[in-house]
């Protein structure tokens, strides 16, 4: 026992306790910073108690490694010029301290990969199944009702300026499958504790999917993570979870509310517009003043784009997408004289951003 | 340098110093060469950081749009590895690991120059996407399909791909250039396990090099041709498969994380017996751990890819944890090391220390990581960045200010000045704690890395903006290292050939050392040969007494 409290009343020591003191409060304050989100589905409360495990390891582990530095740093500082004692090694030591970290990895990889096979487990039947459709740089939430008929599926596109909100109800099984048209992004919700890669796979190979059961009804943001070119951060959208009545509700709601595809009226100028490569072939349309009009826009790329008309933030006119190749054609009412701007709002950068002239 | 007689150049003929330095084949010259390149390269992607952290500091676009956001991070993240870390540790490797061995120059001197030269031709042709529409902009990782012709038009992208493939072939050549010296040159009484630590870790870390980057090469080829010769390699419409990439990438990027970590800590190792008086603990196991970690490293590349969905995870992430085992042993030495030595805390001996507490928390992070359910939450988070600076920063780069600090009186006869160096030394510490471990607390938070912008909602300001200060204190610590370099020049105090006492050949020569770099060499019987030349009579004196004792106490050697 005097052997281990004699260091202790070592003057070196009792000056370094300060710092050390110091040290241990910082730590232990960064220390709480250091949890994740709140877990709010059934898996993310698994891999929240799995990061509890490792981080108190990864603490004693860090507590130990510095405390002994210090401590020997403050000891051992030169007083006098003698040669300490030269230990070249020491096998029996060697041998316990090699196992020690082989005992850790070994606690480790085991409680990952129980947690692992318990979150990758798949439901028979899930409550719903959504296809996540990722494109630079937004999501498409459509919604697979299992009928067979993809008309009367309820399809939820956002843009960078209005993101999307996939409802979803609480305590069933939730399945996504995520389908990339162009480059890899992430689907990714911190409040879940998951992200998984939407990748543009081969033909016939399978997308990757993703299952949960939310545990508690609220409005939670998520964001693509995989980095996805100009636009990437603002993939946002949210998860709406809500009871099973209340998403019934939410899911007719939508459905009833989609816009009817619109009938074009006869007579009025058209304007030509073409989407490619994400950006427009004119930065230049001219209409006249006082009448109504058409923008007929054809979009050659698997995305969507639209049109949408400005005058400084205030919104005019917003066209509905044309989701991938194929063309469409607005009917835009008529607009007093002057310059407005013509933007995607999927993709609002200056290659698709131009005036409209009204005159 | 009564001795530079001896060398025919300097007799015979005297070239400009311009054409001298432009033409040199002597392995110091290229080595500092080196050193002084990839600095200016540092302080270049250190601005782009600053820029990045302005941007970052608080919700809002304030100073860029989002395209040169992108630009600033993937010249930022490309720079600081390809053009500043590597090369900056083959500058020193190429310095010191010839004094060590006891050997006049490299193998091939000539082929050392020329994979010199690569370098700033090739990180200037990186660069040079500024000039030509933008520079590249899809990360450091460029992922395909992203960086395919159709996403990334630019010319910045094949830029940034024809100027890495000059800089790949640097390292393949200098890498067979170190291998040849280490086998071939080494002074008559240098075994294997008599070689200086650090030229273990260089052995290891070239062979890595050479392993990894051909792969790494191959694949920038197959992309080229991609976005310009309509090749379909990793386009998935044109049964290409994009995740083919991120395996080339990673067969060479993992190995990439330990060639930046290795020659540091063999940096580190050589730094803290001369500052402790002791033998490196465990000089054999070190040994063993160090060529272990480089064969592991060629079987954890997909842990980088967990996410994909395309990987067997158990097996990755077994072989990812299983990593600790050589990087603890190797911690264990170190701390043994220290354990009743004689320290003192010279500025070297402050940087090495740094670089095991910062390095601790990068491998515990990594090993966080290592485990993927807790990684389906981190990757491509903040804390990933947190991860990967603690590694590269607070391990390799604190490494190079140690080595900086202690063989400067070995290149220019003069030692930095000590307090300048301890500020330069708190500052950055400092600074990088407070840069960086925030990002942790961000990552976990939910904050995806390489966004432009976030939203004030998402709670993430406070953390950003003190990790936005944190940058600066680094900025600005770098000034009195500057000021401390330029001062040393002017009227540093020439310190003799050994300063620290050394343990090591390269201090058995003169400061600096002569064109062929020694006259004669002390005997070489343990890898401490200066050590052993000072102190012939205290070793004897303790053996004997250490023998005494450990028969009394123990009943017998251990
Ligand atoms: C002043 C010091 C530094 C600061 C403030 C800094 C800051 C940052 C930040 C904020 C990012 C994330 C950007 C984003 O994801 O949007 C980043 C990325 C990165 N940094 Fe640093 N960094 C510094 C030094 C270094 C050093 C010394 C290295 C390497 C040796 C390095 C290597 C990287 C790499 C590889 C990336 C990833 C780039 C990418 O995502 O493509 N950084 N840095
Ligand atoms: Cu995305
Ligand atoms: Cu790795």
């Amino acid at each position: 026992m005097s052997r281990l409290a004699a260091p202790l009343r070592h003057p070196a020591l009792r000056r370094a306790r300060l710092p050390v003191l110091l040290i241990a409060a910082i730590g232990l304050l960064a220390g709480c910073g250091m949890i994740p989100p709140e877990p709010d589905t059934t898996q993310a409360k698994e891999v929240f108690n799995l990061y509890i495990a490792v981080l108190v390891m990864g603490a004693i582990v860090f507590a130990g490694v510095e405390g002994f530095i210090l401590y020997s740093i403050a000891r051992y500082r030169r007083r006098d010029d003698r040669l300490p004692t030269q230990v070249h090694g020491n096998n029996t030591v060697e041998v316990i301290w090699t196992a020690i970290p082989t005992v850790i990895v070994m606690i480790l990889f085991v409680l990952s990969m129980i947690t692992l096979s318990s979150i990758d487990a798949r439901a028979a039947n899930p409550g719903v199944t959504v296809e996540v459709d990722a494109f630079q740089w937004q999501w498409t939430f459509h919604y697979l009702d299992g009928d067979g008929n993809p008309d009367n599926d309820v399809s939820i596109t956002g843009t960078p300026a209005n993101p999307p909100v996939m409802g979803l109800p609480v305590g069933e099984p939730v399945h996504l499958i995520l389908r990339s048209s162009d480059v890899i992004h992430a689907f990714f919700v911190p409040h879940f504790l998951v992200k998984r890669d939407v990748v543009p796979v081969p033909e016939g190979r399978a997308p990757n999917d993703l299952e949960f059961t939310i545990t508690a009804a609220g409005t939670y943001a998520g964001q693509c993570a995989e980095f996805c070119g100009d636009l990437h951060s603002r993939m946002t959208f949210s998860v709406q979870a809500m009871s099973r009545a209340d998403y019934d509700k939410w899911y007719a709601a939508v459905q009833s509310g989609k816009p009817p595809t619109p009938s074009v009226a006869p007579g009025g100028t058209t304007v030509k517009l073409t989407a490619a490569d994400i950006s427009f072939d004119v930065k230049q349309l001219t209409v006249p003043a006082g009448q109504p009009f058409h923008i007929q826009l054809t979009n050659k790329d698997s995305l969507p784009h639209n049109v949408g008309i400005y005058q400084g933030d205030k919104e005019l006119f917003r066209g509905d997408p044309v989701n991938g190749v194929g063309t469409i054609i607005y009917d835009v009412p008529a607009l007093p004289v002057g310059d407005y701007t013509f933007i995607c709002d999927y993709h609002p950068l200056p290659a698709m951003t131009g005036t409209l002239t009204v005159k | 340098m009564a001795t530079t007689a001896l060398s025919p150049t300097t007799e015979s003929y005297r070239r400009s110093w311009v054409l001298e330095w432009l033409t040199t084949v002597d392995h110091k010259k290229i080595g500092i060469l080196y050193i002084v390149n990839s600095f200016l390269f540092f302080f270049a992607a250190g601005i782009l950081a600053l820029v990045v952290r302005s941007e970052l500091a608080v919700p809002g676009l304030q100073f860029l749009d989002e395209r040169t956001y992108n630009q600033a991070f993937t010249m930022h993240g490309t720079i600081m590895i390809f053009l500043f870390v590597v090369p900056v540790l083959s500058g020193f490797s190429n310095y010191i690991v010839p004094l060590q061995l006891g050997a006049p120059d490299m193998a091939f001197p000539r082929i050392n120059a020329l994979s010199f030269w690569f370098l700033p031709l090739g990180g200037i042709l990186i660069f040079s996407g500024y000039l030509f529409g933008g520079a590249a902009a899809e990360g450091w990782t460029l992922y395909t399909p992203l960086s395919a012709g159709t996403y990334s038009k630019g010319v910045g992208t094949d830029l940034w791909l024809v100027g890495l493939l000059l800089v790949g072939t640097a390292s393949i050549l200098g890498s067979i250039n170190f291998v040849a010296t280490i086998f071939k040159m080494r002074a008559p009484g240098m075994t294997l396990f008599r070689m200086p630590i650090l030229v273990w870790t260089v052995l290891v870390t070239q062979t890595l090099i050479l392993l990894a980057t051909p792969v790494l090469a191959a694949g920038m080829i197959a992309l080229f041709i991609d976005r310009n010769y309509g090749g379909s390699f990793f386009d998935p419409n044109a049964g290409g498969n994009p995740i083919l990439w991120q395996h080339l990438f990673w067969f060479f990027g993992h190995p990439e994380v330990y060639i930046v970590i290795l020659p540091a800590m063999g940096v580190v190792s050589e730094i803290l017996p001369v500052f402790t008086r002791r033998p490196l603990f465990g000089y054999r196991a070190f040994v063993f751990a160090t060529v272990a970690i480089g064969l592991l490293s060629f079987s954890v590349w997909a842990h980088h890819m967990f996410t994909t969905g395309q990987v067997y995870l158990p097996f990755f992430s077994f072989m990812t944890a299983l990593i600790a085992v050589p990087t603890g042993v190797k911690f264990f030495n170190w701390m043994a090391t220290l354990w009743r030595g004689s320290i003192t805390f010279a500025t070297p001996m402050l940087f090495a220390l740094g670089f095991l507490s910062m390095f601790l928390i990068g491998g515990i992070s990594g090993m966080v990581l290592s485990s993927p359910p807790i990684d389906f939450h981190l990757q491509d988070t903040y804390f990933v960045v947190a991860h990967l600076h603690y590694v590269f920063f607070g391990g390799s780069v604190f490494g190079v200010f140690a080595a900086t600090y202690y063989w400067f009186p070995k290149m220019f006869g003069r030692r930095l000045n000590e307090g300048l160096g301890k500020i330069h030394f708190w500052l950055h510490f400092i600074g990088f704690n407070l840069a960086f471990f925030p990002m942790h607390i961000l990552g976990l938070d939910g904050m995806p890395r390489r966004i432009a912008d976030y939203s004030p909602d998402a709670g993430w300001t406070m953390w950003n903006l003190v990790s936005t200060a944190g940058a600066f204190m680094i900025a600005v610590s770098i000034l009195p290292f500057l000021w401390n370099v330029a001062a040393t020049f002017i009227n540093g105090e020439p310190v003799g050939d050994d300063p620290w006492e050394g343990n090591t050949l390269e201090w058995a020569t003169s400061s600096p050392p002569p064109p062929h770099n020694f006259d004669r060499l002390p005997p070489i019987r343990s890898e401490r040969p200066v050590f052993d030349l000072r102190h012939r009579h205290d070793a004897e004196r303790l053996a004997a007494e250490e023998a005494t004792a450990h028969a009394v106490v123990e009943g017998g050697p251990s």
